[in-house]
């Protein structure tokens, strides 16, 4: 069996991840593939250095290395992405489509169940990467603090106390939002 | 426990991530302390949220492109002079080009730097040795003579020569510096005309036939021959200087 076969076995059941991951740093759906391409492919020519032992913080770490470098070149061309069209609808997309398998909440309470989730990631889309990267690995990818601590190579403690404080400044930002809300909504 | 103590440990308290001993210091103080709790209560509804927030849709074609990208890595993966990553190979190239570029250059010039330098030499000392008194320190027409007092002065025995025959008397010789180095200086004359004849070793060189360099209004004759260099130094005319050339 080639490398490359044992590789995909192992690698590309974490594409979702990866993925998720890389469209959180840089918010942008295009360059969320090509950033989890390329981390493949590095990850692919760096597979004879892993060390063994749990594969995905090892992928996420490279593929949050590669969204990083992306960011810095992407400051550097002052070329900014806007929350809109990050956050635009897809094709297909559609609040029932997505909420209506549970069946039990009333439609009203879906409708604002999903604005208040909306809310929230718009305010996570606004958290700088430090804080957004570690919210993402704990909360959407539901990763250990060993697991978060090797993906962004930090101490255990260093997780902890980022978590809490991107918590409080998720906590204060929707805060604000929602206050915002409620005055355009007067 | 202190509220900013608790604080610290609300959030890892949600993640499971506290011993049992500070989750129960935890409890404790939530129960007396209502905004704390209230902390705990956002941060778990917050956390819910993001839980069943809506995942970013893996596009089916991601798939493919990862495959398709490291089907061509791993083409690639042969051995390589230089292996790494592309902007290394890049910069390898060119280092490369720049080393070969001024390694060329620094060959040429130096080449041309001491032909140059051996030109003006010769030409000096040949004028030099015109405006002392004498151009000899041994004056001698017996190669026989001339040729013995070389030894111990310089590194080499010169071939000596009186072609007074055909018109070139040896008036004798001395020695000169040239290009950093003692060098023979033979003395012939034509006529009233002075010629001076460095010689000195270059092992490397080669057999090198004659060439005719006029430089201002003297003409230089050099050639190589047996592991010696000759630079024959005159204000003659080149066609009588070549005439000793093959004399000597």
């Amino acid at each position: 069996m080639s490398s490359r076969t044992t590789f995909e076995q192992i690698a590309l059941p974490h594409l979702d991840a990866a993925h998720n991951l890389a469209y959180w740093l840089v918010r942008s759906r295009p360059d969320a593939e090509d950033i989890v391409q390329d981390a493949y492919v590095r990850a692919f020519r760096g597979f004879a250095t892993f060390r063994g032992g749990d594969v995905k913080p090892w992928l996420l770490a490279i593929v949050r290395n590669v969204a990083y470098r992306w960011m810095s070149v992407r400051k550097r061309a002052n070329n900014v992405v806007s929350i809109d069209e990050a956050f635009a609808p897809r094709a297909g997309d559609s609040v029932g489509e997505a909420w209506l398998a549970s069946e039990e909440p009333s439609p009203e309470a879906l409708l604002i169940g999903a604005q208040e989730r909306a809310r929230v990631l718009t305010a996570l889309a606004a958290l700088p990467p430090a804080f957004r990267e570690v919210l993402v690995l704990r909360e959407l990818e539901e990763l250990s603090y060993n697991e978060i601590a090797d993906v962004i190579g930090a101490p255990v403690g260093t997780v902890m106390s980022r978590l809490s404080r991107s918590r409080a400044e998720l906590r204060t930002r929707l805060g604000a939002l929602i206050e915002k809300d409620e005055k355009d909504a007067v | 426990m202190q509220c900013d103590e608790a604080q610290g440990l609300i959030s890892a308290s949600i993640d499971g991530e506290v011993s049992e001993a500070s989750a129960g210091d935890l409890r404790q103080h939530m129960a007396a302390c209502p905004a704390c709790a209230g902390v705990q209560a956002d941060f778990r509804r917050l956390s819910q949220q993001l839980k069943s927030a809506e995942r970013e849709i893996l596009p089916a074609r991601l798939e493919t492109r990862v495959r398709q990208a490291l089907a061509q890595a791993a083409a690639e993966a042969r051995p390589t002079l230089v292996r790494g990553r592309p902007w290394v190979r890049q910069l390898a190239a060119v280092a490369a080009v720049c080393l070969i570029a001024v390694f060329g250059t620094w060959t040429i010039t130096r080449y041309v730097d001491s032909e140059a330098r051996i030109e003006q030499d010769v030409l000096s000392a040949h004028v030099r040795s015109l405006l002392q008194d004498s151009p000899i320190q041994v004056a001698s027409g017996d190669p026989h003579s001339v040729k013995p007092w070389f030894n111990g002065r310089v590194e080499f025995a010169p071939d000596v020569k009186d072609p007074a025959a055909e018109g070139f008397p040896l008036a004798g010789a001395r020695l000169d510096y040239v290009d950093g180095r003692r060098v023979a200086a033979l003395v012939y004359k034509r006529r009233l005309h002075t010629v001076n004849v460095f010689v000195w070793p270059s092992p490397h060189a080669g057999d090198i036939a004659a060439r005719l360099i006029p430089v201002k209004g003297y003409n230089l004759l050099t050639w190589s021959h047996n592991g010696l260099t000759y630079w024959a130094v005159s204000d003659l005319n080149g066609a009588e200087l070549q005439q000793l050339q093959a004399l000597l």
